[in-house]
């Protein structure tokens, strides 16, 4: 076979470039690929603790990690939500939960229904219909179990996760896998006739030779400045908020299985549990908030937070070309975005994995090049348009930031996706899309956003539902919480 | 097809359907094959499907069979159905390549059970049972377009759609706005609408002629604009897929019917005189002749709005692209469906788009139109680089349609497909829209697209292990092909037809 890629290269400390070395090693370690992690440490933009979609779960089982043992040894927690709190003004509060939404009705999603019921004026939570959002509620965990259709499988889960500690446990994981680590400063870089990177020099003098170079050091991005590759899209005029801090925090004893997003005057704070603390952070725009009121914001929100590091910029928006020669970014260096959908270990997933469908036959790489940032160019303007729809979804919080948010149009396929849910209640998903129409129905019904009209084949299926028929489902869904185990007792078995 | 759905899908109270049509003009029967989409149709409006299939001479559909068209004296399959199964996470094609290079050599029909039934002319229905083999493949029909139209018409009429005889002699369009208001009938009757389907076929009656959309040619892709149709006597078994054969100046249909075999010669102008065309396809038929050649004519292309103010244009009236792949049907379906799944109860309460409209005494949200032009559009494009493919993916250089199309400039989403399949491969994907990577795979290995290597995931499997996996795929479709009827007992049995009536066959 052609393929001549033997060296692989990543730039970057933090979970970000453990998680790709050990994936890629671990995809062709029987090709005798060599996978060198050049640890420029942790990157500045990673924060204290990170929330994740539920895809962490089969990332970690594509890598060979025993789950039990990582949440022993990280003191992780489970997520089955993420709560927003303010974003429709005071007051206001909705899940997000990592599960369906009542179940089908002729084979019609529920949550049409639900839309029925808010034309008519009778609007009714979600939360209600769903065994996920009200287990979050109720503070009880336990893992699905159960054939597909049942309601104990009606749901998924993320995790919380103590950044620092998740690092440590990804990097011995990955040493296990035979990546090799150097610890190492990139100084430049030595370029073949045809621009591809030859080698990364060091601080030291020191050359690393490589056929396939991954940036995964943050925002920094270290090796794709080196290169050139900054063409960037600029999603700032949607996303205004271009700071960010975040500090370790007080245990939460009754450990609410979810993470909460409280909108504030200059941004949205965010808090979640961890077995023994818990992390907190504000995300800000420096135009409504000076790093000293961001600061006192944070210290007020959570009482007895730590004193965070300094505050790190944020750049929302992408790089044009991820893969350029032969170097990819991965993570943050390839594209910034707010935590807010908690997408940020998804993002890089969804690199990674492409990637190693497309892993270069050679070091020119061109056409896989192509290819790549063309599905990952969808992949990132697909998490950007989740992330906006949060900001334009029902009623605007009251404030000059708020109204900041919404005075440009939004990008042209959410637009298009607002309107016509606006519509219709129609969700049109395209090819690459993280979040399903059960993510975007959480997120739009829970934004208080009532469509004006309703499909008329789904019409005809919902409209004779009545609440008393589907009050037997909120009362199973009920007793089925009440019977999952506590998450605190859960996570404390865990650790055992 | 519009009418049917209508009446099935939609509740009496939410629908009023008058049909129009003039029997002194004739219906474009070239849609005669289909996809196995139209059975999602037909299941979703709650036809049977054995008396459909009996009712309309219909016979089962496996694939398509193209001859002559990367090198003349070709032929493969595009099958409704996949070449074995992912091995380890990775597509099974890359195996087969690797096999290949490693010089065991065997034909990649080999492991796709639609193809080996095809070319032994077997046929049986598939089994629900994933694990099972016989799930590896779906199936469509080839029908007579004009038997399905009386069959769904009197589906219709069944379910209350009234049908008027007669031809449009005048459109009035509202003066305000320009939306369609009525159509005037021969009889002088004015009828009336909130909704108008134009499915008056190319020329577009309402969506052209009354509302000038404007229409996006696509000749310098696909170039043949006309064709000549003519049925003919079967002989010989009859076979369960479709025959395109690429010809002098662009190529022949032979679509099986249980009455008789639909033919046709879809060509370009430029290249062939239309009585040359209807020679060169008389003299190319399995059977006697059943009636003089029809000639029909079109432009390749799409209406720049298929929804445009109350007026959509579906079928020909929509856009055309040439039955290559059997699509014209497809197309028809899916504006119906999408159309069935847009529409609201529009009694809008947001102050927005519903209202403004509610106010302009229209019940059509903007919003909604454009959602569902987006859609066709991303439909019909898909469509046009698959039919690209077939024409530019060819070695032939012995006429100058063929020069043409080898050499011509194809679209960049195509050339970008070709050349990551050509490089490693691996085939571009999309959710949406039509033809999965089967099809591709079919066309790509078939017009001679072949990569020069291969996924490296496919080589962390031993070799012996992806020889002996191959060869058990390769026995297992041998061997259950084997044990299934012939396409001819398997017709018998479940959905024999009357033969028709002196003469009845000879209508194309």
């Amino acid at each position: 076979m052609t393929a001549t890629i033997m060296r692989v290269v990543v730039v970057g400390g933090g979970s970000v470039a453990w998680l790709a070395a050990a994936g890629l090693r671990r995809a062709f370690r029987k090709r005798g690929v060599d996978v060198l992690v050049l640890d420029t440490g942790m990157p500045a933009d990673a924060p204290v603790g990170r929330w994740t979609l539920p895809s962490q779960r089969g990332m970690h089982g594509l890598l060979g990690i025993p789950e039990a043992d990582l949440i022993r040894r990280t003191g992780a927690t489970f997520k089955l939500a993420t709560e927003h709190v303010g974003w429709q003004g005071d007051g206001s509060h909705f899940l997000h939960a990592h599960g369906d939404i009542g179940a089908d009705i002729a084979e019609t999603p529920f949550y049409k229904y639900l839309v029925m019921q808010a034309i008519n004026g009778r609007a009714e939570s979600a939360e209600v219909y769903s065994l996920a959002a009200t287990a979050a509620r109720t503070g009880r965990f336990a893992r699905p179990t159960g054939d597909e259709k049942a309601l104990t499988s009606s749901f998924t889960y993320g995790f919380h996760l103590d950044e620092a500690a998740y690092v440590a446990y990804l990097a011995a994981h990955a040493a296990q896998l035979g990546v090799r680590r150097m610890n190492a400063s990139l100084t430049s870089v030595d370029r073949l006739p045809g621009g591809e990177v030859e080698s990364l020099r060091m601080a030291n003098g020191e050359r690393i030779a490589g056929d396939l170079f991954l940036d995964c050091s943050g925002s920094a991005a270290l090796l794709m400045r080196q290169i050139g590759a900054d063409e960037r899209d600029d999603w700032s005029t949607w996303l205004p908020c271009d700071r960010m801090i975040s500090a370790r925090a007080p245990f939460i004893p009754e450990l609410p299985p979810f993470t909460r997003t409280v909108a504030a005057d200059a941004g949205w704070g965010w808090r979640l549990p961890l077995a023994r603390a818990s992390a907190a952070g504000y995300v800000y725009s420096s135009a409504f908030a000076t790093d000293e009121a961001a600061l006192r914001y944070l210290q007020s929100a959570v009482p007895g937070v730590e004193t965070p590091g300094r505050a790190v910029p944020l750049a929302s928006g992408r790089r044009r070309r991820f893969w350029e020669k032969n170097c990819v970014a991965l993570g943050a260096s390839a594209m910034q975005l707010e935590p807010l959908a908690g997408a940020d270990l998804h993002f890089a997933q969804l690199g990674l994995g492409t990637l190693i469908e497309l892993f270069p036959l050679d070091v020119s790489g061109a056409i896989e090049g192509a290819e790549y940032n063309r599905v990952m160019t969808d992949h990132a303007d697909a998490l950007r348009d989740f992330t906006i729809a949060h900001y334009r979804a029902g009623r605007a919080r009251a404030g000059e930031f708020w109204t900041a948010t919404r005075t440009v149009p939004p990008p042209q396929r959410l637009a298009d996706r607002l309107d016509l849910f606006q519509a219709s209640a129609r969700i049109n998903l395209t090819d690459f899309e993280t979040f399903e129409e059960v993510d975007w129905a959480w997120l739009l019904l829970g934004a208080g956003l009532i469509p004006s009209a309703l499909e008329l084949h789904i019409r005809a299926r919902v409209e004779n539902v009545t609440a008393q028929q589907v009050a037997p489902l909120r009362a199973h869904i009920d007793g089925l919480a009440a019977s999952m185990p506590r998450h605190s007792e859960y996570v404390q078995r865990s650790n055992a | 097809m519009t009418a049917a759905a209508f009446a099935a899908v939609l509740r009496p109270e939410q629908r009023d359907i008058r049909l129009i049509e003039s029997s002194e003009i004739g219906i474009v029967g070239v849609g005669e094959a289909t996809l196995p989409h139209i059975r999602f149709f037909n299941r979703r409006i709650g036809l049977d499907e054995a008396d459909l299939m009996a009712k309309t001479q219909a016979t089962f559909k496996l694939g398509i069979e193209f001859v002559n068209w990367a090198r003349i004296g070709d032929s493969y399959i595009h099958p409704f159905g996949a070449y074995g199964s992912k091995i380890a996470g990775v597509p099974f094609h890359n195996y087969w390549l690797r096999q290949e290079a490693e010089g065991v050599s065997t034909p990649i029909e080999d492991y796709s059970l639609p193809i080996v039934a095809s070319r032994l002319n077997r046929f049986a229905l598939p089994s629900e049972d994933p694990s099972s083999v016989m799930s590896t493949f779906g199936y469509a029909f080839q029908f007579d377009a004009s038997l399905y139209a009386r069959y769904l018409r009197g589906f219709a009429e069944q379910r209350g759609v009234r049908r008027t005889d007669s031809k449009i002699v005048d459109v009035k369009l509202r003066g305000e706005d320009g939306w369609v208001e009525s159509v005037r009938l021969e009889s002088g009757e004015a009828v009336s609408g909130d909704l108008f389907i134009d499915c008056s076929g190319f020329r577009g009656l309402l969506i052209e002629q009354a509302l000038k959309t404007g229409y996006d040619e696509w000749t310098r892709w696909l170039p043949c604009d006309r064709a000549m149709a003519v049925p003919c006597e079967n002989s010989g078994p009859l076979t369960p897929y479709t025959r395109a054969t690429a010809r002098e100046a662009g190529w022949q249909w032979r679509i099986p019917l249980q009455h008789r075999m639909g033919n046709g010669y879809v060509y370009s102008s430029n290249f062939i005189s239309d009585d040359e065309a209807a020679a060169k396809l008389l003299s190319r038929l399995d059977g006697k002749p059943l009636a003089d050649p029809r000639p029909l004519r079109f432009t390749a292309g799409r209406r720049r709005k298929t929804w445009n103010r109350n007026v959509i244009g579906i079928g020909l009236a929509g856009g055309f692209l040439e039955p290559l792949e059997s699509t014209s049907i497809y197309l028809i379906q899916i504006a119906i469906t999408t159309l069935l799944d847009y529409l609201t109860d529009g009694n809008g309460t947001d102050g927005s788009g519903a209202d403004r409209a509610a106010a302009d005494g229209n019940r059509f949200d903007p919003r909604i139109v454009e959602a569902y032009n987006r859609w066709i559009e991303m439909e019909y494009d898909r469509v046009r680089d698959f039919l690209i493919l077939h024409y530019h993916a060819t070695e032939r250089d012995d006429a100058p349609i063929w020069n043409y199309c080898r050499t011509m400039d194809v679209p960049d989403s195509l050339k970008h497909k070709m050349e990551l399949f050509r490089r490693r491969a691996r085939v571009v994907t999309y959710k949406d829209g039509l033809f999965l990577e089967p099809s591709w795979l079919a066309v790509y290995f078939g017009q001679r697209v072949m990569p020069t290597a291969w996924d490296p995931l496919a080589d962390a499997l031993d070799g012996a292990e992806v020889r002996r996996q191959l060869q058990a795929v390769r026995e297992q479709v041998q061997s259950t092909v084997v044990r299934m009827p012939t396409h001819e007992e398997f017709l018998a049995r479940y959905c024999p037809a009357v033969p028709p009536s002196t003469g009845a066959g000879a209508r194309a």
